[in-house]
């Protein structure tokens, strides 16, 4: 693959802050994403990762305003080049919607209308936020360059969804995704339903029709090894809290939270096969999370002070936090204790 | 759309006539098994009305002779298919010397016109309103309709005419006249023209009749939609069409109702035939003399020409709109196709 171009804009275009999503059940509402805040800078590609229901497509869902109910966002403050987005009254924000954020979704499964033609629901999305289209020459040949841009033939054109491949409609969707030039873009599992071959080209045509147009963009995905080549910086989610947040180099070479140490050890390897470290499912009640740290019921290193204090994101070094006492310049020799461990198990 | 094959349709054809062709044995046999005959039961008639027949034996087999009721079954049945090809459905036994065509030719244009604007009017609306029951701008009040549509589907529609009738011919009067007519399909004294009175007349006097019929259906059609329109809303498109912010009247219409129409077109070709016979008893109810009646006379009368006459047109009307729907999908869903078929 070639080398990647760096992004290393500090200008900030989505700013996500004290973000809590809940979903209400009879039982009590299930915390779905607990307080959490992060930036994406201007061209950047960060990568969302996690176990399943940690809460990662609740997150982008709640940033794009798509929570289905019985979700709701409880508080927080989503801050797109400068605009509220919780604030929005509803015109305003279906004015706002695909220009400022927009959604691939997996379109390989059901995304597409499929009794609308390919172009209609591409033109659906133009004439909805520009108006009428009179010059219809000029949008058939807008059209053909989108999907000139993610490498789909024109003939698909005049074409229904069910007459695509998996791999088609995915880059339909990410035509669509990026036809109005949105500030941020963000790709929901949008290369999970795919095979392996076909998932890498997608990831690719992605990230060139990003880095060609110039948003920003979130991917959102459990696959550690594909998200590694294309994301900038990687979002460690656990439980609904954001635990680590890195430049993607730092996050494989060194990981810093315990989980984030656990994940990557996970990524399955052709040169030895490794008892897998971490176990499956999040083992407190999401209704009731424990006290203080989130992770220290499933933590090695965890001791009386995880359980007693919510660890608060610390700046290790530039764009990189982690949210785990360990790192806090107090517990230093413990620190060092757990790393040597780490080092000979 | 898929494009048309010849193999497909000669096979759909094929399935069509034999359809027709069961359903017409079955015509054949079913009146044949109830005791009696058409010649008795008209005789039974004659002698409730004028006290004595003379002759009524001579008569019974002059008449027996003349309809061929006296051949074996199986000559009777391939007489009957026979003609049933020619289209000649032959003579009722009970208005002699009225072919089963002339009756059927003076009900059918009534019954058409009555359960086609009934259809027009339940499936537009129950559609529309199941569609805005499951809709989320639609204002909260609109739900009473799903207890509403519940109660009135379990209604029979004969009880509903009852009640129009009590309405709007007693309850509600105006100028000491009632509100819409109860009987007949147009004004005492008019004559069948083409001019806009009489169909004026055609339309006011057909009011509750349609009523009761539009009133029992509309909310199985209303029902059904909001359960499509509640799957529909799950799909992944929904979200990605928010998502979009595209219109909302827009992704009503073009996401929600154009998918979720599709089972209902089906469902209404299917029960084109039952809608017929649903309205049955309201046109007795309204002495509106279209194929209703003529089955209910036919059926009363033992008439077996006119009950096979009449339930014969029933079988290709519904058969008729369950090949037109199959060879049409296509135009409506675009995954289906007839190629390769």
């Amino acid at each position: 693959m070639e080398e990647r171009k760096r992004h290393d804009s500090d200008r900030v275009v989505l700013k996500v802050e004290n973000l809590r999503i809940h979903y209400a059940t009879p039982q009590g509402d299930v915390i779905a994403v607990s307080d959490i805040s992060f930036n994406l800078y201007e061209g950047e590609t960060l990568g969302l990762v996690g176990e399943s229901g940690c809460g990662k497509s609740t997150t982008a869902y709640g940033i794009l305003q798509l929570v289905q109910p019985p979700g709701y966002i409880v508080h927080g403050s989503i801050e797109v080049d400068g605009t509220e987005v919780l604030n929005l009254e509803e015109e305003a924000l279906r004015k706002f919607r695909w220009t400022g954020l927009s959604l691939i979704p997996q379109g390989a499964m059901n995304s597409l209308n499929p009794t609308m033609r390919v172009k209609d629901q591409i033109i659906d999305v133009i004439e909805s936020h520009e108006g009428k289209q009179n010059d219809k020459e000029a949008l058939r040949e807008r059209i053909f360059e989108l999907f000139q841009n993610v490498g789909l033939p024109n003939r698909i054109y005049n074409m229904y969804p069910h007459e695509l491949s998996g791999g088609m409609k995915q880059r339909v969707c990410i035509a669509m995704g990026v036809a109005l030039h949105p500030t941020v873009v963000i790709a929901d599992e949008a290369t999970s339903a795919l095979d392996v071959v076909v998932q890498r080209i997608v990831a690719q045509t992605l990230v060139k029709v990003k880095d060609e147009i110039g948003v920003s963009l979130i991917v959102i995905g459990h696959d550690m090894g594909l998200l590694a080549q294309i994301v900038d910086r990687i979002a460690v989610m656990y439980a609904g809290k954001m635990v680590e947040i890195a430049p993607v180099e730092n996050v494989y070479a060194n990981p810093l939270h315990p989980y984030t140490q656990l994940l990557i050890d996970s990524i399955p390897s052709i040169k030895e096969r490794k008892p897998l470290k971490i176990t499956e499912g999040i083992t407190h009640d999401p209704r009731n999370p424990p006290s203080g740290c989130i992770f220290r019921l499933r933590c090695p290193f965890a001791w009386e002070h995880c359980a007693e204090f919510e660890p608060p994101p610390i700046t290790v070094e530039d764009k990189h936090e982690v949210a785990c006492h360990l790192f806090d310049q107090q517990f230093e020799e413990r620190r060092t204790n757990a790393l040597a461990t780490l080092a000979n198990p | 759309m898929g494009s048309f094959s010849l193999n497909y349709l000669l096979r759909r054809l094929l399935v069509f006539f034999l359809t027709v062709w069961v359903a017409a044995t079955l015509i054949f046999i079913i009146p044949r098994l109830a005791p009696g005959d058409p010649i008795q039961a008209m005789i039974a008639r004659m002698t409730q009305f004028e006290g004595y027949v003379e002759n009524a034996d001579l008569i019974i087999e002059a008449w027996r002779k003349r309809f061929g009721l006296d051949d074996p079954l199986y000559v009777q049945y391939f007489r009957f298919i026979g003609n049933t090809l020619r289209l000649d459905l032959g003579y009722s036994m009970a208005n002699f010397p009225a072919t089963v065509y002339e009756l059927v030719g003076r009900a059918l244009p009534w019954t058409i016109g009555l359960v086609g604007i009934a259809t027009f009017i339940f499936f537009t609306v129950g559609n529309l309103c199941g569609a805005l029951l499951a809709w989320y701008r639609t204002p909260k009040w609109l739900k009473v309709l799903i207890p509403m549509s519940m109660t009135f589907t379990s209604v029979p529609p004969a009880l509903f005419s009852l009640l129009l009738v009590y309405i709007f011919g007693f309850l509600i009067r105006v100028n000491n006249n009632p509100l819409f007519p109860q009987v007949g399909a147009y004004a005492r004294g008019m004559a069948p023209e083409f001019t806009l009175e009489f169909f004026g007349s055609v339309l006011y006097h057909g009011f509750l009749p349609a009523m009761s019929i539009v009133l029992v259906t509309f909310g199985f059609w209303a029902l059904g939609m909001r359960g499509m329109m509640v799957t529909i809303e799950g799909e992944d498109y929904m979200i990605l069409a928010q998502a979009k912010g595209l219109k909302p009247f827009y992704v009503l219409y073009r996401y929600m109702i154009r998918n979720a129409i599709l089972p209902q077109m089906t469902a209404l070709a299917v029960s084109i035939g039952t809608l017929i016979n649903g309205s049955v008893l309201v046109e007795i109810m309204f002495v509106y003399n279209g194929m209703g009646s003529l089955i209910y006379s036919g059926i009363a009368n033992q008439d077996f020409g006119l009950i096979q006459g009449t339930s014969f047109i029933l079988i290709v009307t519904s058969a008729l709109a369950v090949l037109i729907i199959d060879l049409t999908y296509p135009l409506i869903d675009p995954r289906i196709s007839l190629e390769g078929r």
